[in-house]
């Protein structure tokens, strides 16, 4: 087990390198930085010093293996747009982005599993087919529009809930969070079920269709011969057996879910790490571009690792096989 | 704000139903960008300057319509016998932190906002020297006559020399952030209280300001918002008081709602279209690829011709453009009242006018075009792109975001472009020095002239209103190159820019052209 994870460790040294060198190759083509950082009555020539100072003449691969030599140092650069480190700025930002992941992640379980359960005993139940029609909402409309709509509704209509930014948070250690003031909480319900809605649909209809599959199997039908309660059938034997497949799906999403916050993120003025990374296109800050998309890489890899842990805990068939 | 553990958000929702009433003074407004750092030598842009503003002063400021009154100098007059000009400082004043002003602080402001490190230093590009006569009375002697040398540098902010110097900030940061870039100490009326770049910052009176409080905030909560949907919908909901600015096609939601208003006015960004004088050949074109049809100032004519900029505004802007003759809106110093007309709408005229030039069938270019510079900057495109098309020239639009923009027009990849451009002096000569005068690095002059539109006689010009005491005299100098530049098409002026800004019905505040927002003229009620 200590060698599968750090074996999956080292590997992901390899992924971030390949990330941050497609990375560098991109960023040739998303602007100039010096005409963002400088006012217009700037003078060529004093642009081409800053230009020159900070090594934006160099070769491609020369600025890639500073900016990889001087990571592996653990020096992670300052901000071309607000001169903070970059280190200091995306940790800020981790806080906001982790937690509204995982409220949505929450929302999309709690929600998702019940309902596929729910739709796969009963499938053509009128609840059931209401839960699918609308769900078929979450998948099809596009995250910033129903974004906009919840606002527009809960924030503006209604009045009920904020309609930007983190709300009350409270700072323990170097973690800023939304969990623990009232304030905090209310800003976090809409984005989340924003950002969550997706995964909700999805979720849904993962484990709807492999308990359906699951419920024709023969051992359920032995055991509903042999008198299993109902109940413990569907819990124990049935959804059980549906948690692999919809862990793997799950846990490669909620990468994505982190990765693709920057819409819901934008839409709620929510600053996490995805809004910075706008900002920082808008600015074509170099640096924290390249971080950013470091971090995220880093972040897959270990999602995908905690995935195959999970896989373990799950199918004692696997616990067997490393065993032996 | 309440802390209390809730762990559950439903229990949350029937909690927080009803919304927390505001206190009056509190003031709450929101921009879409963000400023980037506190210092501001650091940066020369808009939104950094415009907010620094609240907190910093130059030794001249701005008033509502924009005209040059004393702030931290009470006077000044020019020196006698040499070039330049002496400020006469306001005694009393002090620091945020409590120290005096003099004219150390000045001095070391000077030194501090020239050096390469800082942005602004091409502000004081005319200044060969500055002496500090006494600790009320300091000289900036220039190297040629400058009448307009006070007007250029409102945006000059005083930072203390011991604090500065004290807390390692002597200069502005220019790789690694310093003290400056989050902290501040100026003599302005408001205070940083706290700082979360890029989420929130928050302003405080300094109570030791040395001018009369015409505002009633007692704190102000900034808050950038990138997406104008989530602005609006911010001000809807009645979460800020303000913002700056609104699209254009948000207008008539706010108006129609009651407890909020539209705030609008005449930006002094002039929108135009500039050529490539000096190309030899278009680079986008499929008909015409051994001649730049453009360089004949009737064919630049005939493109100004065919532009209908009352049919423009009227789609695109629900009129809320003006109509533009030159690189400068009237009202702004140096507008030239002798060439106020514009070429008129005459698509007659210009198939003529190509005719004319040998291109009876018209042709083709390529047209560039940012996409989230200037208000609907594509959609102008879009509309100009057709209005040729119908006397022949036939345009091929290309539109990308403003990143990437600058460069592009750098390296001369265009036949013809989009520029719209604010003069930051207020005065014509900022244009003529930027976009008229043949490009020259040496002299740092031209350096927005992408096209390189060079005419001797302007060149010649520019230095003489740039030393012309005489008004009568300089204004003389001003209309004979809006003459030429008129005459040759240099480029074609389209119209200045709406400012449209929203607030709460009871907020009262100032709406100055340059697009500078200052708490100092906020009330609430």
């Amino acid at each position: 087990m200590v060698y599968f994870i750090i074996k999956r460790l080292i590997q992901s040294v390899f992924v971030m390198l390949a990330v941050a060198f497609l990375a560098f190759s991109l960023f040739r083509f998303v602007g100039d930085p010096i005409t963002q950082m400088t006012g217009v009555e700037t003078s060529v020539a004093d642009q081409e010093r800053l230009r020159e100072e900070l090594g934006l003449n160099d070769p491609f691969i020369t600025q890639f293996v500073r900016f990889t030599g001087d990571m592996l140092q653990g020096d992670f650069g300052f901000s071309y747009r607000t001169r903070q480190p970059v280190a200091e700025m995306i940790a800020d930002r981790i806080p906001a982005t982790l937690e509204l992941g995982i409220v949505a992640l929450l929302i999309s379980l709690v929600v998702g599993i019940p309902a596929g359960v729910y739709t796969a005993l009963r499938p053509r139940g009128v609840v059931s087919q209401t839960i699918l029609m609308t769900t078929l909402i979450g998948i099809s409309v596009p995250t910033f529009v129903i974004g906009i709509m919840l606002i527009f509704l809960f924030g503006v209509q209604l009045g009920w809930l904020p309609t930007f930014g983190r709300g009350g948070t409270v700072q323990i250690g170097g973690w800023e969070s939304s969990f623990f003031t009232v304030d905090g909480w209310r800003a976090l319900i809409l984005p989340a079920i924003t950002l969550g809605v997706y995964q909700l649909t999805l979720t849904m209809r993962l484990v709807r269709a492999e308990m359906m599959e699951v419920m024709r199997s023969d051992y359920i039908r032995f055991a509903t011969a042999r008198g299993v309660p109902m109940r413990r059938l569907y819990l124990k034997h049935a959804l059980a057996n549906t948690m692999v497949p919809v862990i793997t799906i799950i846990g490669l999403q909620f990468g994505g879910v982190i990765a693709f916050s920057i819409v819901t993120e934008s839409v709620f003025q929510w600053p996490g790490m995805g809004l910075l990374f706008l900002e920082s296109i808008r600015f074509v800050d170099i640096p924290v571009m390249g971080v950013y998309l470091v971090v995220i890489a880093f972040f897959f890899v270990l999602v995908n690792l905690i995935v195959d842990m999970l896989y373990v805990a799950i199918d004692p068939r696997l616990r067997v096989k490393d065993a032996a | 704000m309440t802390y209390s553990l809730k762990s559950s958000a439903l229990v949350c929702m029937t909690v927080l139903l009803s919304s927390t009433a505001l206190s009056a003074e509190t003031f709450r407004w929101a921009s879409t960008t963000d400023p980037q750092t506190m210092d501001p030598h650091a940066v020369n842009s808009a939104p950094v300057l415009s907010f620094m503003n609240n907190i910093y002063e130059g030794l001249v400021r701005r008033g509502k319509d924009m005209s040059i009154e004393p702030s931290l100098a009470t006077s000044w007059e020019p020196l006698e016998g040499e070039n330049g000009w002496r400020f006469t400082l306001r005694e009393g004043v002090t620091f945020q932190d409590g120290s005096a002003f003099t004219s150390e602080d000045v001095m070391f402001s000077y030194q501090r906002a020239s050096n390469e490190a800082a942005d602004v230093r091409s502000w004081f590009a005319p200044v060969a020297d500055v002496r500090v006569v006494d600790d009320f009375t300091i000289d900036f002697v220039t190297t040629a006559p400058n009448p307009l040398f006070p007007d250029s540098i409102a945006n000059f902010m005083i930072l203390d020399k011991d604090w500065a110097e004290g807390n390692d900030a002597a200069l502005p940061a220019r790789d690694a952030e310093n003290f400056a870039t989050m902290n501040v100490n100026g003599t302005g009326p408001f205070t940083l209280s706290s700082r979360d770049p890029g989420v929130r910052t928050v302003l405080t009176p300094h109570e030791g300001w040395w001018g009369e409080a015409e505002h009633n905030v007692t704190e102000a909560v900034f808050t950038p918002i990138g997406n104008s949907a989530t602005g609006l919908a911010a001000l809807l909901s009645g979460e800020i008081d303000f913002i700056q600015p609104i699209p254009l096609q948000d207008v008539a939601q706010v108006e129609e709602r009651d407890g909020f208003k539209v705030l609008e006015g005449e930006e002094t960004r002039v929108i135009m279209f500039g050529f490539g004088h000096e190309h030899e050949t278009l680079l986008y074109s499929d008909d015409v690829t051994d001649a730049n049809p453009f360089t004949d100032p009737n064919v630049r004519l005939a493109a100004a011709h065919a532009l209908d900029i009352d049919s423009i505004n009227r789609v695109l802007f629900r009129g809320k453009i003006q109509p533009a003759s030159q690189l400068v809106p009237a009202g702004i110093s140096g507008y030239s009242d002798a060439n106020s007309d514009r070429p008129e709408y005459n698509p007659d005229r210009a198939r003529e006018l190509l005719a004319e030039a040998g291109y009876p069938d018209g042709f083709s270019f390529g047209l560039k075009c940012t996409n989230d510079r200037y208000i609907n900057d594509e959609a102008l495109c879009r509309a100009a792109a057709s209005m040729f098309a119908a006397v022949g020239l036939n345009a091929e639009l290309s539109t990308g975001p403003v990143r990437d923009y600058w460069p592009q027009l750098r390296e001369d990849d265009f036949d013809m472009y989009l520029l719209g451009w604010s003069p930051g002096t207020f005065d014509m000569e900022h244009p003529i020095r930027f976009l008229m005068h043949s490009q020259d690095d040496e002299k740092k002059l031209g350096s927005w002239n992408f096209g390189n539109y060079s005419n001797a006689r302007v060149d010649e010009l520019l230095p003489m209103i740039q030393q012309e005491i005489d008004p009568a005299a300089r204004q003389a100098l001003i209309d004979e190159v809006v003459a030429i530049t008129q005459e040759e098409v240099a480029y074609i002026p389209l119209y200045t820019q709406p400012l449209i800004w929203a607030a709460k019905d009871n907020v009262d505040l100032t709406q100055r052209a340059d697009n500078f927002f200052l708490l100092r003229w906020v009330t609430v009620n």
